[in-house]
């Protein structure tokens, strides 16, 4: 916890301007944008779900929506967030049981979901935009 | 963890520790099925009388309740984690984190309400 008297300025915890860029550090950081970027979905989620559950007029709407420019980002930056998120995720928690646990496979780990990130974006907008 | 000996001043960091895995386990073999589901309804291969024959099976409606009740626990941590990280005053970080555990209790509330509402 914060103890120090206000005045005194310690820098922000994960040293963002001050470490080297990394792979590891790359994957780390984007664990968390890409988790923010999740419940920032979350409340469009339920107002799909509460459109989708009601009249036929209203489900035809939101399909309509979800079809439109606006519609079909969302789902894609969801999506990639989401593949990111899981990925990443699983490679925290096989960390954790103690595999992988050393500087080289730490990095190779770190490349390995971001690169199935970028193929996640891929694939998704070749679904959802051809 | 084998190394860890002191759980913190707090002594609450193996339990943050457990329950964010916990969910996260949970959300990992749930959140991708509705997900998918959501995909099947974009693509048109599940209509609105095929959805809602899915999301009324008492046991999608169970998942679903899980899935709600994982999220709120995993995302409340999460964000916890990165408020300490990035805001260093108490006096705004504690007001921050509170309203955001009573947003999120609200939204899951809505949601569960949602889930169980039409019989």
């Amino acid at each position: 916890m914060n103890e120090q008297p206000v005045k005194y300025h310690r820098p922000l915890s994960p040293r963002i301007s001050i470490y080297r860029w990394r792979a590891p550090m790359l994957a780390s950081i984007a664990h968390r944008a890409s988790g923010v970027a999740l419940v920032l979905f979350v409340p469009l989620y339920l107002w799909l779900l509460h459109g989708m559950t009601s009249s036929p007029d209203h489900y035809d709407a939101t399909l309509t929506w979800l079809h439109s420019l606006p519609g079909k980002c969302s789902l894609w930056f969801v999506g990639v967030a989401l593949v990111y998120h899981f990925s990443n995720g699983i490679r925290f928690l096989l960390i954790d049981v103690g595999w992988g646990e050393s500087r080289k496979m730490m990095r190779f780990s770190a490349l390995v979901v971001l690169f199935i990130a970028a193929l996640a974006s891929l694939m998704f907008a070749w679904l959802l935009f051809l | 963890m084998r190394t860890v000996k002191e759980p913190g001043s707090a002594h609450g960091g193996l339990s943050d520790w457990y329950w964010q895995r916990l969910s996260a386990v949970v959300l990992a073999f749930l959140l991708p099925l509705s997900f998918l589901l959501m995909l099947m309804v974009f693509s048109g291969a599940v209509d609105q009388q095929g959805l809602l024959d899915i999301l009324d099976h008492v046991a999608s409606r169970v998942l679903h309740t899980l899935l709600i009740l994982a999220l709120m626990v995993h995302a409340y941590m999460g964000l916890k984690v990165i408020l300490e990280d990035y805001v260093h005053m108490l006096a705004w970080r504690i007001p921050l984190i509170a309203t955001m555990l009573v947003l999120m209790s609200g939204f899951g509330i809505w949601w569960l309400a949602l889930i169980w509402a039409w019989a």
